[in-house]
């Protein structure tokens, strides 16, 4: 019930936040939009560039590294994909068997809690292939034991995968635990008495009804890939060479070690590009789940 | 028909066969997850000598705090030599009034479109929706030049502002989720009491509002402590957080790379999350779910 005793206060309570976003958010949005249309270099320069107004963009998609960055964003999302699927897993597992849920829960989502940072630091060293674990299975006879990911450009990419992999399998292990614990135990129940294999309960009953929140965790695992930088920044600072560039270190580099504001705005704007493309699948499966949720209360 | 396992499925009384393998498969899991922290902890208690010698999973033959003292006084990020302590503060720094700040900004602002009158509510709370999903990017380098011209940039308070700034649309719409569920009648009792906006927000709101701040608290410590980006971009000489010192002290090495050393900085960055992790999991489940879901 919204209260009208007093309509000026509220709205001075919410000046700060309104500004905040016209200014921080809003208003900074639009000025890196106008920068990617112009020629800016180290410094910004206003005037729109209508000669060829798509000058920077038509530089991004000439530049390799760019490409080099598409396609990791894809290999990066399709990669860390296997996180939804060992969530489920996991998930589906302590669901079933209940004992020790708090062990394992704690156990499978502290890698969430610490900095992607150090993250970096404990995969570089079990990766080392002096030391680490490389070193460790060939003391242990396999002479040709080779995980010297980080410095080949070909498997650098995987590196990233397994520890961005590490770090948030967690994260879906918990939202599917939330969703498989809202599903009708009655389903169970009738499934065994029809002498139905489990597996297939799995496959036939429990994913498609959990579609949504496959959904969800599919559009939150695509927001983080293409935020993501710190993890590339501590496993390989981009290289070998530019082997593990994304759109969230292009841009930075861009910005930062090449000078190029132009360049970056264009790169921040189709990075924004592709979170819409995203985003809006979010805000669609939101409102349909309300209204469907508003029919259930109804009938 | 009338077994208990058809009408009580979800628990066994005995120890199946399928329950075993379940729980060996789950451990063996567990164990995979472990293997990160079990290297970086026995590793940072070792000596250099016994580390070149290889094997990774064993334990040190002789325990000792070496590295952690180096990493903590001695340490080398840059060109400055006085180990991690000083990142540590400055950590410290920006955390504190990054969390007054923002969850001051956006309880407050929850509570006005939650509860108040205001007609715009609707479309605000839909842009805030979309700013909470921007990528940081295509709002950096205005908010260099915001923080320039504001004479901040390069201090830990620049910092704290740009985490105030970049958390008030996800927090906002925390906030303001938790308090529409209020009963109306509450209020309109208020009311009659001649509350006005900011006396209800007092006496009333935030008495009830622990479980959800003790959620945000969570959500914020965490984000802001492993931030690196912000703290890279924002901070000047002398003002970076703990994380961007551990990043140039693991990256930026002369000579031979002493990796016990390395160890020990990345588990002192670590634990202050780890210990609010391991001590209010269940508030963390919630605040990450909250900030990955509602925002």
């Amino acid at each position: 019930m919204p209260l009208r005793w007093s309509r000026i206060t509220p709205q001075i309570a919410l000046a700060p936040a309104v500004g905040v976003t016209l200014v921080a958010f809003l208003g900074a949005i639009g000025w890196t939009i106008l920068m990617s249309f112009t020629r800016s270099r180290r410094l910004p320069e206003y005037e729109i560039d209508w000669d060829n107004p798509f000058r920077q963009f038509n530089r991004l998609f000439n530049d390799a590294g760019w490409q080099i960055s598409l396609q990791n964003l894809i290999v990066l999302a399709l990669g860390s994909a296997l996180a939804i699927v060992v969530g489920f897993i996991l998930a589906a597992m302590i669901e079933r068997e209940r004992r020790g849920e708090d062990v394992f829960r704690t156990v499978f989502l502290y890698p969430l809690a610490v900095s992607l940072i150090v993250t970096g630091v404990a995969w570089r060293w079990i990766l080392n292939p002096q030391f680490g674990i490389e070193s460790l299975l060939r003391g242990l006879g396999w002479e040709s034991a080779s995980f010297n990911w980080l410095s080949d450009p070909a498997t650098a990419m995987y590196a990233i995968i397994i520890a961005s992999i590490w770090q948030s399998a967690g994260f879906y292990m918990a939202l599917m635990l939330a969703g498989l614990k809202g599903i009708n135990t009655e389903i169970w129940s009738a499934a065994r008495i029809d002498g139905v294999r489990l597996w297939r309960v799995y496959i036939e009953i429990i994913i498609p009804m959990m579609k949504f929140t496959f959904l969800t965790c599919a559009i939150l695992l695509s927001l983080g890939v293409i935020k993501a930088f710190d993890i590339v920044l501590a496993m390989t600072n981009g290289g070998p060479g530019q082997s593990t560039w994304v759109p969230a270190y292009y841009t930075i580099n861009a910005m930062s070690a090449k000078g190029n504001l132009g360049l970056a705005s264009a790169a921040a704007v189709l990075m924004l590009l592709i979170t819409l493309a995203v985003f809006l699948p979010l805000v669609a499966l939101t409102s349909w789940q309300q209204r469907q949720a508003r029919k259930g209360h109804a009938t | 028909m009338t077994d208990t396992n058809v009408m009580y499925p979800r628990k066994p009384k005995r120890i199946t066969g399928r329950s075993i393998a379940v729980l060996v498969f789950l451990s063996m899991a567990a164990m995979f997850f472990c293997v990160p922290l079990y290297v970086l902890i026995v590793t940072s208690f070792k000596e250099m000598d016994q580390i070149r010698e290889g094997a990774m999973f064993s334990l040190p033959t002789k325990w000792t705090l070496e590295a952690w003292h180096f990493a903590w006084f001695e340490a080398c990020s840059g060109l400055n030599c006085s180990g991690l302590r000083a990142g540590f503060w400055n950590s410290v720094v920006i955390l504190v009034p990054s969390l007054t700040a923002s969850i001051a900004l956006s309880m407050v602002t929850g509570y006005a479109l939650a509860l108040w009158d205001v007609k715009w509510a609707g479309p605000f709370l839909f842009v805030l929706f979309l700013c909470a999903f921007v990528p940081f990017q295509i709002i950096m380098y205005p908010l260099i030049r915001l923080t320039v011209t504001m004479g901040i940039y390069g201090s830990t308070t620049a910092i704290a502002f740009v985490h105030t700034v970049l958390a008030m649309p996800i927090l906002t719409l925390i906030f303001r989720n938790f308090y529409k569920d209020i009963p109306p009648e509450l209020i309109k009792a208020a009311i009659m009491d001649s509350g006005s906006f900011w006396r209800i927000f007092v006496e009333i709101i935030l008495p009830m509002s622990g479980n959800i701040l003790i959620v945000v608290l969570i959500l914020q410590i965490t984000s802001i402590w492993n931030d690196y980006l912000i703290g890279v971009t924002f901070g000047g000489l002398g003002t970076k957080p703990m994380t961007v010192h551990l990043a140039n002290m693991v990256t930026v090495s002369t000579g031979t790379v002493s990796y016990n050393v390395n160890m020990a900085a990345a588990l002192l960055t670590a634990i202050p999350p780890l210990v609010i992790y391991f001590v209010l999991g269940k508030f963390f489940v919630q605040g990450i779910a909250a900030g990955a879901i509602k925002g």
